[in-house]
């Protein structure tokens, strides 16, 4: 490069200056909206897509698809194509090459001219390779596998009631839905077991959050109690255990006040006079919450699972589990404590085995069963009758247990 | 009385020169194009400001750090508006920064006198992309921890220096508590002080030389 050609550009540039414009006001005020725009665009994916959420981390958890930030997928889906041996090609030597080659552009550039209808080379390189990262992009989000969604609790309510249901699945069918305790019944291997409370206030002061989460991730063995964390053998990941953990504190720590939100979030809906309950809404919570643990995939319960509509209607030996305005349907009989002869003279006990279904449950599945079970809100809405709301002020039972003066 | 204050400032500061100096200084004729790199400085100001209100309440210790951050998301008044200008401001940032410098290698700025001015920028660009690969590893979920791993993994393929690189990266074999607290540091305080350092080389560049005109049929 000469002093000739220096001075050429130099003298270029300086008449440009002169006809050109000024930083300020001209130019700045096209950077300052464009800075703007930016920054209220910002504010609208922080406020309107937000972050989604992600599980904590779970280093046994095998399974999980890693993948980077977007920005890097070219370069994961580049080093697809250099596997095993020759993998540090891909890794190391193309892309050391290329950010050299971007670095130190302008050293070995000579091409003097600037227009690009005189840099054919240089913009058709470039041009490729952006295409070419592009590209690996896309293929890189098409290819790669969806990740398993695990349900992630963000606010401590949330924590809570997924905690609880957690809690009601893998814990009730031993412990009790309140952490009670008493005789183990129905559970294979452990039948006649006692076990001790675990929602007392002994417990409950003498053992802080990290060892109650020990405690189910590594179960206590010599006990009987199997290990639920994931990295011992179990199906729970360690968000799932923090959340029942999290339940476990808030609903039996005296300490610990639970947000009222979580209390409204986790109550199962009470049924007004006349109201005929759903499946949708009022079944499905009570069995989730006092059932499911039993009645589910891999546990002895003579085929009866309760996770849906349907199976609650029509799976097990002793179907038909449930007749349309029938009482002396099998079930209706065992949540009121009669026991039932079943298809093959085997003795069906008494539902749930350990701890009597709260009265105003056992009224609940009654009056489904009565009005014809049905399956959604609007369904039972349709066949509820509107009772006529007393002048003098009747008071709704719900409001009345409250109003009791304490002792 | 505002007018004291100002003549005792211009005496000390000369609102003048800076003004002559920075703002009123002759340009080309650009276009829109040419706003990508104030708006990469500005989305660099924009994280800087956002990750000091983070660093206020997140903890890099792999017991805290998804706990302080679930914490910044649902306890801290806006804490999740910050996170979330922070978390997109990264991809806007390394997005902006790309065109930017695609811009400038389009138009051919790189060349004579402003080849410096390249070479810093490319530099930046790499910085960017640093800061975006250490601040992944933060939220310490299992999207960032297994992202590392395997990125750190990579690193340790190459001949010679691999098993160094990795155990540099990792700080150990393992991503542990030791490569969150040197991806927070490097994340916090080495590459913001080099992009900053740089940012502040960039400009001096820009403003010796002048905004570069497009080029014409005959340049």
């Amino acid at each position: 490069m000469n002093d000739d050609f220096k001075k050429k550009v130099n003298e270029k540039y300086e008449e440009k200056l002169q006809k050109g414009e000024r930083f300020w006001p001209d130019s700045i005020y096209k950077d300052l909206l464009v800075s703007f725009a930016l920054f209220i665009l910002l504010i609208g994916l922080a406020t309107f897509i937000g972050i989604h959420p992600e599980p904590k981390v779970d280093p046994t958890d095998a399974s999980y698809v890693p993948r980077p930030e977007w920005y890097f997928l070219f370069l994961f889906e580049f080093l697809k194509y250099f596997p095993g041996e020759i993998e540090w090609v891909g890794a190391a030597v193309i892309p050391g090459i290329l950010v050299l080659a971007l670095i130190l552009l302008p050293l070995y550039d000579k091409n003097p001219f600037r227009h690009y209808s005189k840099r054919k080379f240089a913009i058709g390189l470039m041009t490729f390779i952006v295409i070419g990262m592009i590209g690996l992009t896309i293929n890189a989000v098409i290819t790669t596998p969806p990740q398993v969604e695990t349900e992630i609790a963000g606010s401590l309510t949330e924590q809570i009631v997924l905690g609880q249901d957690l809690y009601s699945i893998q814990c009730v069918e031993c412990h009790g839905p309140d952490g009670e305790g008493g005789e183990i019944a129905g559970v294979e291997g452990l039948e006649g077991v006692i076990v001790k409370s675990i929602s007392s206030t002994d417990e409950m002061y003498t053992r802080n959050d990290g060892s109650l989460f020990d405690i189910i991730a590594y179960g206590q063995p010599n006990l009987g109690m199997p290990p639920f964390g994931g990295a011992y053998g179990g199906e729970l990941t360690p968000s799932e255990i923090e959340y029942m953990v999290a339940f476990m504190r808030y609903s039996w720590d005296d300490r610990a006040e639970i947000p009222a939100d979580a209390v409204a979030a986790s109550a199962i809906p009470t049924l007004a006079e006349g109201e005929v309950p759903s499946y949708e809404v009022h079944i499905s919570a009570v069995s989730k919450r006092y059932c499911m643990s039993c009645h589910r995939e891999g546990k002895e319960n003579n085929e009866y699972l309760m996770g849906s509509y349907e199976e609650i209607l029509k799976s097990g030996n002793n179907v038909p589990n449930l007749v349309a305005g029938d009482l002396n349907s099998i079930l209706l009989q065992t949540i009121q404590q009669n026991e039932v002869i079943g298809v093959d003279d085997e003795t069906i006990g008494v539902m749930p085995p350990k701890k009597e279904l709260k009265p105003e449950f056992v009224d609940m599945f009654i009056r489904w069963v009565e009005a014809g079970m049905p399956e959604s809100a609007s369904e039972a809405a349709a066949l509820s009758v509107e009772v006529a709301p007393e002048v003098e002020g009747e008071v709704a039972p719900e409001a009345g247990v409250e109003e009791t003066p304490a002792p | 009385m505002f007018k004291k204050i100002y003549a005792w400032l211009d005496e000390r500061v000369g609102f003048d020169g800076l003004y002559k100096n920075l703002l009123d200084r002759p340009e080309p004729h650009g276009n829109w194009w040419n706003t990508l790199g104030s708006a990469s400085l500005f989305l660099f100001i924009m994280q800087g400001a956002t990750g000091i209100f983070l660093t206020v309440y997140y903890t890099p210790s792999p017991d805290h750090a998804y706990d302080s951050i679930q914490y910044i998301m649902n306890g801290v008044a806006f804490g999740w508006l910050i996170r979330g200008i922070h978390h997109w401001g990264a991809s806007l940032m390394v997005l902006i920064v790309f065109i930017h410098m695609l811009r400038t290698f389009f138009s051919a700025s790189y060349k004579y006198p402003r080849e410096l001015t390249w070479i810093v920028g490319s530099l930046l660009f790499l910085l960017t992309l640093g800061m975006g690969f250490t601040g992944y590893l933060l939220p310490f979920n299992q999207r960032a921890y297994w992202a590392t791993v395997v990125a750190t993994e990579i690193g340790g393929v190459v001949p010679g220096i691999g098993d160094f690189i990795l155990k540099a990266l990792r700080g150990g074999t393992d991503v542990s508590a030791l490569t969150l607290s040197r991806f927070f540091s490097a994340h916090i305080w080495m590459l913001p002080a080099a992009l900053a350092g740089l940012i502040g080389v960039h400009l001096y560049l820009i403003m010796r030389h002048g905004e570069s005109a497009y080029p014409d049929q005959d340049d």
